[in-house]
């Protein structure tokens, strides 16, 4: 046996935070992870995450990943990998399967960071192949570069579910239809819309009913939902797809916390059981620490942070901060996750559907939610979203109080403001000048910033938007612009792209428009 | 917890053929049979019918299997308790466990 | 289907090509790729056929923790594909309950 002075269980984004923090304060650290890279689930996360700017935000998964890795190495600390920890045993014993062989190691603490498993929802053919994760779907086209399919029913509206449609059609999948059984879209708005204006159509309050097919998938049955989720005969609607992705929330994986005799209960909020923690994230067996999804289920950014609150506490217990060193830490590190956790989709407000305004007093888009997409007649409330001025100027369509902030800083002339409190909707500083650099229209990660120019051209528009999409349009190029549901809607010509590092990949594409549909095109398809 | 035989006969509805533990291929059925057998938590059903007993560890089904006991025995799921985690919490082969390593090798 | 061009992801990592047989038959994948990938990028679907029912199962998770994906892989049965590395040469077969195909 072996002995650390905190063992890490889980090489993801809160065990790896956790152990960089105690590494850093000088403690003798050991990761585990089963899997044959560390990361856990970020390296699939291609998209930009929100956030603070402090925090992240902006960053694409993949790259917070490469960096947390890094930061690890250069420290020192050691992951044992193709390791899984089997149980824990009293006196903080744990084993480890390493090498077909059993290993045993004891912690002075522990921190279980095992993240968490895919919920799944069971209906006819759902166990033949075709039918598939979310999270696998991510595996396949992220880590792997393989397809997962060519036409794909997403069940799920979630923000797994939309995050993961939009990478299926960077990957060059079709998406068929994002259903929900729920009336509403589940996750942020912005990411509805950026599938709701590439055409992908959304069907809320709808369930998947059978997957046809024997040995593969060959098609989706779906079918609208009463108020109690049951499906209504009479309007099955048959879609011609291959994959069935079902993205319907996360359970926290805290079998060994339950395997360790810590204290369990469900809670609804947190996705599942989940160990009953002090406010240090502390189970009720002593030296024993849940952190991450395991804990409960939320984004990676409060998982990192969980982590390394976490971990300080632990070292402060062990000897190697302070009281007072503990307390500033912890204080820093509650305040960037309270900031994480404001907003209406906040770990808090899991499962409320009674928000009718923005904390700036603008009623919510209900077409929103229901078709994933805002009309210009809702958008109208929004001031950022409808603001007008001659020449070059922001529209930003960012209409539900969630936590992120990097559009303020993206603009040098400081046009764009979100203030302290980052679930603030951005608004625009009239006075301030734009000068069309698109770097803001790059920032969002959701991709809820365009610029319009009114008076490009005699009789024409330009409407400026992000892509993240192949083939890149070219200079000259005609095609058509879609409206925010992904409907042509008038001839449109690219006459601007700009793609800059900073940018990271995210092109900031021009279009000249008839002025009439300024404020209706925002996006562009080639013309086949 | 007092048990009395169920008076009602066991009522067939039409997905009872539907897999829900797709480890050890237990139906909707099997799982609604045994709670009108007697079964009442998720542990319990469990060692009963082999349900998250397979390879995965209930990892996929556990919120199933105790969404149909709780809708069978009309309670909330929180009152079911989940499966007990037990080691290994992770597929292992059984000729693993007969590599036992006890020795203190320095690394 | 291989994703040959993404506009976010510069490469996938992948070492040279290398062959392997899926019963019996030879197929080409890539160094990097698990083996549930290359069988994918292949066109393979199913995996394996279960003990009690004789149903068709794939990949359904990739991430190692559903099993749905397991094959028989050099000769051992209950081999989760979708985080097993690829090698070249290696055998694998479609597993049948925990078996491979009985001759008739």
């Amino acid at each position: 046996m072996k002995r650390h002075e905190l063992i890490v269980i889980g090489a993801g984004p809160a065990g790896l935070s956790a152990a960089i923090e105690a590494k850093k304060n000088g403690m003798d650290v050991i990761v585990f992870d089963e899997n044959q890279r560390p990361g856990g689930q970020l390296f699939k996360q291609i998209h930009k995450f929100f956030g603070s700017k402090e925090h992240h935000a902006k960053t694409r998964g993949f790259i917070i990943g490469q960096q947390l890795l890094k930061e690890a190495e250069d420290l020192g600390v050691r992951v044992e990998l193709d390791s899984t920890v089997m149980g824990i045993y009293e006196n903080k014993e744990v084993t480890v399967k390493q090498n077909g062989e059993v290993h045993h190691y004891k912690g002075d603490a522990i921190i279980i960071a095992t993240g968490a498993a895919e919920n799944m929802i069971p209906f006819k053919g759902w166990n033949i192949p075709g039918v598939i994760g979310a999270g696998a779907a991510q595996t396949m086209m992220n880590i792997q570069g393989v397809q997962p399919g060519s036409k794909i029913l997403m069940v799920g509206s979630g923000n797994v579910g939309l995050v993961v449609s939009f990478q299926l059609l960077q990957a060059g999948c079709e998406v068929a239809a994002i259903i929900d059984a729920a009336p509403r879209v589940g996750g942020y708005g912005v990411h509805a819309a950026k599938l709701a204006r590439t055409g992908v159509p959304f069907y809320l309050s709808h369930t998947v009913v059978e997957a046809k097919g024997t040995d593969r998938v060959t098609g989706a049955v779906i079918a609208q939902v009463d108020e109690h989720f049951q499906p209504i005969p009479g309007t099955e609607k048959e879609l011609d797809v291959d994959t069935i992705c079902i993205a319907v929330g996360l359970t926290p994986m805290s079998q060994l916390a339950s395997n360790a005799t810590c204290d369990m209960e469900l809670i609804p909020q947190k996705g599942g059981h989940v160990a009953l923690l002090s406010e240090y994230g502390e189970t009720s067996v002593e030296g024993i620490y849940c952190a991450g999804d395991v804990a409960g289920i939320e984004e990676a950014s409060s998982a990192m942070i969980q982590g390394r609150s976490v971990a300080s506490h632990v070292s402060m217990k062990a000897g190697y901060l302070t009281e007072d060193e503990f307390e500033s830490k912890y204080q820093g590190y509650q305040e960037a996750l309270g900031q994480l956790r404001q907003g209406m989709f906040a770990p808090k407000n899991k499962g409320r559907n009674d928000f009718t305004e923005t904390d700036e007093g603008y009623p919510i888009s209900k077409t929103l939610l229901a078709h994933g997409y805002m009309t210009e007649e809702e958008l109208s409330k929004f001031p950022a979203a409808s603001y007008q001025k001659a020449g070059i100027h922001p529209v930003i369509e960012c209409t539900q109080n969630i936590p992120c902030n990097p559009c303020q800083d993206a603009c040098h002339f400081g046009c764009i403001k979100v203030g302290e409190n980052i679930t603030r909707l951005p608004a625009i500083d009239e006075e301030k000048k734009c000068t069309g650099c698109g770097l803001c229209v790059a920032s969002c990660s959701g991709q809820a910033i365009f610029l319009v120019d009114e008076t490009y051209e005699e009789g024409f528009a330009s409407v400026t938007f992000p892509y993240e999409f192949l083939p890149m349009p070219k200079i000259g190029d005609k095609g058509k612009a879609l409206d925010r549901q992904g409907k042509p809607v008038c001839d449109a010509e690219i006459v601007g792209i700009k793609k800059t590092p900073i940018m990271d990949k995210t092109a900031v594409v021009t279009m000249k428009v008839p002025l009439e549909y300024v404020h209706a095109a925002r996006f562009y398809r080639a013309e086949v | 917890m007092i048990r009395v035989a169920n008076p009602e006969p066991f009522v067939e509805r039409e997905d009872d053929d539907m897999i829900i533990c797709r480890c050890e291929e237990i139906t909707k059925g099997e799982i609604r049979r045994a709670v009108y057998d007697g079964m009442r938590t998720t542990n319990e059903v469990k060692r009963y019918l082999r349900s998250g007993m397979g390879l995965c560890q209930g990892q996929t089904c556990q919120r199933l299997v105790q969404g149909i006991i709780a809708s069978e025995l009309k309670v909330r799921p929180s009152e079911l308790g989940m499966i007990q985690g037990r080691a290994p919490v992770r597929p292992v082969e059984i000729r693993t466990f007969s590599k036992n390593v006890t020795d203190v090798k320095e690394d | 289907m291989r994703i040959s061009e993404h506009p976010i992801i510069e490469s996938y990592h992948k070492g040279k090509q290398i062959t392997f047989t899926f019963d019996g038959k030879e197929l080409t994948g890539y160094e990097g790729d698990s083996i549930a990938a290359a069988l994918k990028a292949a066109g393979v679907m199913v995996h394996r056929y279960t003990a009690k029912q004789h149903k068709p199962r794939g990949i359904f998770c990739a991430i190692g923790r559903c099993t749905d994906c397991v094959m028989i892989v050099n000769g051992v049965p209950n081999v989760r594909t979708c985080v097993t590395p690829l090698e070249a040469g290696m055998q694998i077969q479609t597993q049948y309950g925990v078996e491979p195909k009985k001759e008739d």
